[in-house]
Order: C-alpha cells, then structure tokens, then sequence
C-alpha cells in the first residue's frame, strides 16, 4: 500500500498531526489542579481517602484476626463434604477449569473451529457428569441386571409397576410416544412391526393394573385403565406429530437405534428403579453417594452458579424462541412463563422452591434443597435470559431469514443455522453480564437455610473462638464476589472485543 | 424430491394464473397471469410499488398469495411445507441488498444449504463453491466474511450462493440497484454469462441496457397488474400502452 502510494507522483503527500500536551504531569494539571477551588477539592478528598485508607490498613494488620479465614480454608471451600471424598469436587473444579481453559483456546484459533462443536457439547453434557461427580452413583451389575429381568417375569406382583401408580402409564407414555414416532417415520414394513412389539409389551403390562381402582384427590376412585389409556393415546399423539416433522427433515437411520436404546434405558429405570431384587445382589456402588445436602461452602456457590448458568441458558433460548412462535398456545405459555417469573423476586421464588415445590410434587418424589434451589435459580436466571435472547432475535433482520428460506432451508435450520447465531452474538455482552449477576445472586440461597458461601461464613462467625470477627469475614466473602465477578467481567470483554472481528 | 405430485405445464416452467395478495387492506397485485417457458430471460420492470417484487416473492413462497394459482416446474404451490421446500429447492434468488449471512465465511455462506438442505458431504460441497465462485471471478476471497467484501463481490458471492442448490430457475430481485455505480457492471456481466447457460431467469431491473441485450421478454408491472409483455424490440420501439410509454421515456431519458 504505502509503496503504491510512494510511488504515485499525483498523490499529495500527508502532514502529521498536531502534537498536543501528553504526560503525567500534563494530565494532573488539567484534570485536578486547572483552578483553585478544584485545587482545594483535590486536597480535601485527598486527605480523606489517605485518613481512611491508612486506618484500614492498620486495622486489617494490627487489629484483624485473619485466622478465622486461614484456619476454617477446608470448610470455607469445601463445607461438608466428606473429608475422604473431596478429591471429587476438586477434580470436577479442575474438570470445569480445564473445560474453559480448552473452550477459551478452540474459540481463539479459526483453524480449530471444527472442535467448536464436541466443544458445546462437552458443556452441555457437564452438569450430568458433575452432578454424578459430586453425588455419586451406582450401576446395576449383570446379576443385578438378571436378577431384576428374572422377578420381572416370575413375580410380577413385587415390580413397583404395581406398587408406584405414576410408574406404569408413564413408561406406557414414552413407548407408545417412540413407537408411534417409529411407525410414522419407518419405511419397512418390518421396521414398523417391531417398533409395535415393545408397545405390545408395556401394554400387557399395564394390564394387571388396569383392572384395580385408586383413590385419586380429594378420595375419588379412580379405575387405573382411566390415566393407563389417556398416558397411552397421548403417548401416542405426540410420536405421531414428531414423526412427521422428523420424516420431512429426512434424516438416516442410525439415531433411531438411539432413541429405541435410550427409551430402554429409561423404561427399566422407571419400571424397576433397580432396586427389585435380592437384597445380597446390591448394585455396585461406582462411587459412594454424598448427599446434596452435604454440599456447602464456596463448593456449593460455585455448583449453584455453574448448574444455573448452564442450565438457564438452553431453557432461557427455547423461552425466547417459543415467544416469537405462530403457534398462540406455545407463544401465550412462554409469555406467561417469563412475565410471572420476572415479576416476581428472587428471594420468593427461592422460597417458593423449597416450600411450595413439595405440596405440588407425589410424596414418594422428594426432590433435595439443593436441586430445588437450583430448580429456581435456572427459571429465574432464563426468564430474564428469555428476554435478552428476544432483543438478539429482533437485532437479526428479517431478510436474513428470507435468504435462509430461499435457499431452501427448513425452518428449523433457518433458526439454528441464521438466526439463533445472529441473536445470540448480538447479544453475548448481555447474556454474560446476567451470568455475572447469577453468581452474585447464589449468594440469596444462605437466606433460605443452604450453606453456601455467606451461609458458612455466618456460622463460622459463631465458633467459640472466633466470636467478634464478624468484619473480617464478610469483607473476605466481598473480596471473593469481587474477585470472581471481576474476573468474569474482563473475560467477557476480551470475549467481546475477539467476537467483534468479522461480524459485519 | 420426488413424493410430490407434479402437473405436466408442457414448455412451461412457471405459470401464474390470476394471482393476488393483500397487505392488510392493500392490494399489491390485482390479478397476475404470467407463464415463463424453459430457459428464457424475462425482465420486470416498473416503477417502485407496483407488485413486481411482490410477484416473484410469491414464486418461492417468501410471500404468500392469497387467491389464483401458481405452478413451478408442475408443482403447484399450496400450504403443504413439501411442495414449498420442492419449489424452493429448484429456485434461486438474489436479493436487493445481497443479505449473505455475516456471521459466516463467503465460503460457509456457500456450502450451508448444500451440506445441511440436502445433506451433501463437506468435500462436495466445497469444491462445488470453489468452481462457482471462480465463474463468478472471486476465488481468491473464500475466507473472508462478507463485510470485507465491496457491494459488487458481495452481490456475486450471493449469486453464488443461489447457484450453490443447482437451481432450474434464478430470481434476482434489482440486484444492482443497491450497487455503487462502478460496481453495476462486474455483477451484470456474471448475469449476461448465467443467461447464456439456459438457466431460467426472472430478473427485475432498472438496467435497461442489460434488459434490451439479453431479455427473451420484457414485461411491464404497474399498479399491481401486469401491463404489457412482449420481446425488447417491440416494448422498447413500440409500447402499445400509455403507462409504459410514460415509464420508459422517464427511465431512458433520467
């Protein structure tokens, strides 16, 4: 460029510009001693911010008692957890650092942008391997396994299919929901023979059932064929209206496979829960389970923040692209969703979790206080997310999606592959920002009786020998928020600033 | 591609019959017939607000019509989502203001149809999006993202694009009326060697120069009604209606 222009005897040449006044001492001249009553300011808030900023520093040296912090680390970062397990919820904090570590660099380098995608999923997948991590779990063996497939068959009356109610005609409800949508999508004539068999099956289960009578609210019996037939023609509804959509994407083959062992899966567990059997054939515990209710500490801020954040945000998306949908029943749904639940603070919804969220819920499905707080942190955080994402998709303009249409995308492409990529870079800047705010937030949690952070600070503030240190330690809890918020804040602008290349 | 049941149009690959469609209580066309045969060249013109841009949106569906009929390539187009995916895999059309996806390489804008609409391997799909953005004389600018590119390059990456999916037919909707004036010719001579493979065309523009050149028919849009149709000698020496005579002594005389 500038050889051409060098070269070019027809182009004036440039002046350089005007040097004006640089330097510290410049600059402290201007902006703080320009008259004499700014003069006199600089002076008074001056001494002020020394007289203040010297007594702290002699209170926290000479007066603090920090061995509050130094002594009561393990509980701080890790609260209950049991001392001979806490290589786990190390090794999934190193997990998560190394998952952001290796997002940071795929997102950096163009040349590895094929690793985006095992990237996403891999951060889609971590909050059931987290939770696996941290709670632990067991896996049926091959005898256990047997043993089961063996009651199942000989003594059908011990398979809690009779004893649970809601078991039987769920499981009825997703395979005639898979089979329905295997026989809608199916070409085969034997393909869809066998996608019957299994409902076949699970209805003749359902059968012994059907005949008994149950009480249902309010001590109205209820004949068990009612909820066995309406779980199954619902079931069956559903597959049909998703086959259809599947049939015209015209995808392979293999992920029907999938689906079918997958359905299987989940059928055996809600059927048998495998705990039928002999009590001598236990399942193997993989690793030993730590109640949720253990979790404390800064342990369970960061599993409150990182579970909310990654669960908000798929819920938060299908919120917002639910609210732009032609369909008045799904648009009204979310709309209501996201108006009632950002109409409402966090600190009711947090209470509302954990005592309203039982009395709607059977007896026999208790869900822990700290999924339930969770459970109400993700709804929060996605309501808002919601609205954020709706701005992004209004940035997008609609020729865009004209353009995806004429090309002869569907509209489900046109929205994964145009308009959700748009939406969202449009609005990450937003979107980290609520994330920042979801961390702050957790700390709400303490209020309803969980230990987190602020929670085990409080109590430690009442050991024995450390009464009175009350300023320390929650000036420490200010220097984590900070330093964490802080640090999310900065990485979210070189976020920005890297997104911002190429965009338009 | 082939569960859709087709009419037999004979020479025909676009047939209109009596089409009409309202916005609110507007009405943009009043009445469209118009049949295009196999591999010809039709020009609209028409001053701003007269439905031709209306019109070819109904073709592939980015506007509904609300009563007549229209066939492509002997689908008729109705509310089933597979006739519309049929008609629109088979056209091709270039907007105004180019609309490539930003957020996506020239090349990524290329192959997303063709790797995701209709599932070609990645390989294909490139080497497919080399050849054409060679032929549209942009080889070099595969990596770059469309905001890098001028108006002339980004308007021919678009048709590119449009020709990624192997279309029968290519709509260009003014495609160098957003073009700075130096840049109009690169993208109409990309348009002058498209017409000359037997592609069918539906272009509407204010070029005529180009119309008088390569257009097989002309045909004139006002009021939402198709005024006057007929081969570049006898619509430019001899317009038989007063409208269209006003129209061309404004445009050739500006």
């Amino acid at each position: 460029m500038t050889t051409a222009r060098a070269g070019n005897a027809g182009v004036p040449p440039m002046e350089s510009p005007p040097v004006g006044e640089a330097g510290a001492l410049a600059w402290l001249r201007r902006s703080l001693f320009s008259t004499a009553s700014s003069t006199a300011v600089t002076f008074v808030l001056g001494a002020a911010f020394f007289l203040l900023g010297w007594r702290f520093l002699r209170w926290s040296i000479e007066v603090a008692n920090w061995g509050v912090i130094t002594t009561n680390t393990r509980v701080i970062l890790w609260g209950r957890y049991p001392e001979a397990e806490l290589w786990r919820p190390q090794a999934a904090a190193a997990l998560l650092g190394l998952l952001a570590a290796l997002t940071w660099i795929v997102w950096r380098r163009a040349a590895w942008s094929r690793l985006r995608r095992p990237m996403l999923l891999a951060w889609l997948a971590s909050p059931l391997v987290l939770s696996l991590l941290l709670r632990g779990f067991e896996l049926p063996t091959l005898r256990t396994i047997g043993n089961n497939l063996g009651y199942f068959l000989v003594r059908p009356d011990l398979l809690p299919i009779l004893g649970a109610v809601w078991r039987g005609p769920l499981a009825l409800l997703l395979v005639a929901a898979v089979s329905s949508l295997n026989l809608a999508s199916a070409s085969g004539r034997i393909a869809r023979a066998l996608g019957l068999l299994p409902l076949v099956v699970l209805l003749g289960l359902n059968l012994p059932s059907a005949f008994q009578v149950v009480s249902g609210p309010a001590g109205l019996p209820i004949p068990m064929a009612v909820p066995i037939l309406l779980a199954a023609l619902a079931g069956w509804w559903v597959g049909r209206s998703l086959g259809r959509i599947v049939s015209r994407t015209g995808r392979g083959r293999g992920w029907k496979v999938w689906l079918w062992l997958a359905t299987g899966v989940v059928v055996a567990f809600i059927l048998t829960d495998f705990t039928v059997g002999r009590p001598e054939i236990d399942p193997q515990p993989v690793l030993p389970g730590v109640q949720p209710s253990l979790w404390s500490g800064i342990m369970l801020t960061m599993v409150l923040s990182t579970l909310s954040i990654l669960l908000s945000f798929p819920l938060g998306v299908l919120l917002a692209l639910g609210r732009t949908s032609r369909l008045p029943v799904i648009r009204y749904a979310c709309v209501g969703v996201v108006e009632v639940v950002r109409g409402v603070p966090l600190i009711t919804i947090l209470f509302m979790a954990q005592v309203m969220l039982p009395m709607f819920l059977p007896m026999d499905l208790s869900i822990d206080r700290v999924l339930r707080a969770i459970a109400g942190m993700t709804l929060f955080t996605a309501a808002y997310l919601a609205e954020v994402v709706r701005g992004g998709l209004q940035a997008v303009p609609r020729e865009q999606l004209q353009a995806a249409r004429a090309l002869g995308l569907s509209e489900l492409l046109v929205t994964l592959l145009v308009l959700l990529p748009q939406a969202l870079r449009a609005v990450i800047p937003a979107i980290l920002g609520q994330f920042v705010s979801v961390f702050k937030d957790t700390s709400l949690v303490s209020i309803v009786g969980l230990l987190d952070l602020l929670g085990i600070l409080g109590s430690i503030t009442k050991q024995r020998e450390y009464l009175g240190t009350v300023r320390e330690v929650y000036l420490f809890a200010a220097l984590f928020y900070f330093v964490v918020s802080y640090g999310m804040s900065a990485a979210s602008r070189r976020l920005e600033a890297r997104l911002g290349v190429g965009i338009r | 591609m082939t569960d859709v049941a087709r009419i037999d149009t004979g020479n025909d690959i676009i047939v209109c019959e009596d089409v009409k469609k309202w916005f609110g209580e507007f009405q943009a066309l009043r009445g469209v017939s118009l049949r295009v045969r196999r591999g010809e060249v039709l020009v609209i013109a028409g001053p701003s607000g007269s439905g031709k841009s209306t019109f070819i949106r109904t073709i592939n569906r980015l506007e509904e019509h609300q009563a007549g009929r229209i066939t492509v390539d002997g689908i008729e187009l109705t509310h089933d989502v597979r006739n519309i995916a049929a008609i629109r895999s088979e056209i091709g059309m270039v907007f105004q203001q180019f609309n490539l996806f930003p957020h996506l390489t020239v090349m990524q804008n290329l192959t997303l149809a063709p790797i995701w609409a209709r599932r070609w391997p990645q390989a294909r799909a490139e080497a497919k999006a080399l050849e054409l953005l060679e032929r549209v004389g942009i080889p070099e600018q595969a990596q770059k993202y469309p905001g890098q590119l001028s108006g002339g390059q980004q308007q021919r990456v678009a048709i590119a694009r449009a020709l990624a999916m192997e279309p029968r037919i290519m709509l260009f909707d003014e495609p160098t009326s957003a073009l700075d004036p130096e840049m109009i010719q690169e993208v109409l001579d990309v348009m002058k060697e498209l017409a000359h493979t037997g592609i069918t065309m539906v272009v509407i523009t204010h070029e005529m120069g180009f119309a008088r050149e390569v257009a097989d028919r002309i045909c004139f849009f006002d009021f939402g009604l198709l005024v006057e149709i007929g081969p570049p000698n006898e619509f430019f020496n001899n317009p038989r209606h007063e409208r269209t005579k006003l129209f061309l002594s404004q445009i050739l005389h500006s």
